[in-house]
């Protein structure tokens, strides 16, 4: 219900001031939250390989306490699993 | 100082473990001491954690994996179900993922994961000292009695936890680094703060669990490590290479108890040669005991002519252990 306010008020407030904010986000900071988001996944992807390392036959957390982080990666896991095990070396695309 | 002694004289001292060789007396010591505490009117618990435990034996009943047992007034024993435990880990985490994302069934290859992570080597290790945790954290008991493990697990343990802890230092912080990316993002994106990081706090539950199960080992204020051995050289050998490893760990070695120990008055009557010999060994290897441990040993044992079982012969074994008495 909040969420769905605030999304409204956004939206209101929309026109020609809403336009500029847009424009400038667009010009100034779109390229620069790019790469942060590509970097953040990137160290999602680092993380999850010294925690769930043993899926890729690494182990390093002992699993009783890997398994208490297993629901909270569940959903990157697929991805995860699909760029590591790539045939280029992974370090390349990491930073 | 004798064994009595030290409990008057360390009253905080509650965590109490036995160490020692298999089938030296750990669990018999440890039985016996929960006896002797409980009747002077502390509570105690003593519990084990070894699949083939010996608490039902000795104290007749079956406990395993049945929670606190009160065997008599103030004494309570317990055996914990590891296998059981890491099952029931294992659910309460497919639980965990199928509500979290409204799953209807675990996807294949987490749940091949799962299913693999209870052959992992060190997960009966990691299990067993988290269930102790949750044992000694309740706090409800004045004495907390651990039949311990044989050594190695114990030591395997303790160094897992010392490099675990530096471990969960560095993915804390590159937690902390991508929560610095999110927040970043967010203010470039002109959005709301991020949530909650789920798994920082995750990870800040499993360095406190992993903190306190090595710190009711280490712990120089609460705890008390005794070590039982039977005058025979390879074992005091043996014991002398433990004492120094655990104490490289900090552990809070306080003292030593000798076991099965035969009577040398019997050197008066007429005797096997068997016998006679054995106790000629006996007393080389009693007086290596005295120069290598002297005034640590607390407690001298004898051989008792019967297995010790049953809260009778326990009690016979507490008044030999504690108040010197002949069987």
């Amino acid at each position: 219900m909040e969420e769905k306010k605030k999304e409204k008020k956004r939206k209101k407030s929309g026109g020609v001031i809403g336009f500029v904010r847009d424009f400038t986000y667009g010009m100034a900071t779109h390229g620069m939250a790019r790469h942060a988001l590509k970097q953040r996944s990137s160290m999602e992807h680092l993380f999850i390989l010294i925690t769930m390392g043993d899926m890729l036959g690494i182990p390093i957390l002992p699993p009783y306490y890997s398994l208490r982080l297993l629901p909270h990666v569940v959903p990157q896991i697929t991805t995860w699993k699909r760029r590591m095990l790539r045939e280029k070396d992974f370090m390349d695309s990491m930073y | 100082m004798s064994l009595a002694d030290f409990f008057i004289r360390y009253p905080n001292r509650r965590y109490l473990m036995y160490g020692g060789k298999g089938g030296l007396g750990k669990t018999t010591f440890s039985a016996a001491t929960a006896y002797y505490l409980a009747k002077k009117g502390k509570r105690v618990l003593v519990f084990s954690v070894d699949p083939q435990a010996s608490l039902s034996d000795i104290f007749e009943r079956d406990i395993f994996g049945k929670g606190n047992i009160e065997i008599m007034e103030n004494l309570f024993a317990c055996e914990v179900d590891a296998d059981k435990r890491i099952q029931d880990y294992q659910e309460e985490i497919r639980q965990k993922i199928i509500s979290m994302y409204g799953m209807k069934k675990i996807p294949e290859e987490i749940e091949s994961y799962i299913k693999a992570s209870s052959a992992e080597p060190a997960m009966e290790e990691s299990a067993i000292f988290d269930a102790v945790v949750d044992i000694v954290v309740k706090g409800d008991f004045d004495y907390y009695i651990y039949d311990l493990v044989p050594l190695g697990h114990a030591l395997y343990y303790l160094s897992m936890a010392s490099v675990y802890d530096a471990w969960l230092e560095k993915i804390t912080s590159l937690r902390e680094q991508m929560k610095e990316y999110d927040k970043a993002i967010a203010t470039m994106k002109r959005e709301e703060d991020t949530e909650q990081d789920e798994i920082y706090n995750e990870l800040m539950y499993i360095k406190d669990r992993i903190g306190s199960s090595s710190k009711i080992m280490t712990d120089t204020e609460k705890t008390a490590f005794f070590f039982v051995l039977t005058p025979e050289e390879m074992t005091i050998v043996d014991t002398e290479k433990a004492a120094q490893l655990f104490a490289k760990y900090n552990v809070p070695l306080s003292g030593y108890i000798v076991n099965r120990v035969i009577n040398r008055e019997l050197l008066k009557d007429n005797i096997p040669t068997y016998l006679r010999n054995r106790i000629g060994m006996q007393a080389g290897a009693l007086e290596m005991i005295d120069q290598t441990f002297g005034s640590s040993v607390l407690s001298s044992v004898p051989e008792f002519d019967s297995e010790i079982k049953g809260l009778d012969v326990i009690r016979n074994l507490a008044e030999v252990m504690f108040e010197e008495k002949l069987p």
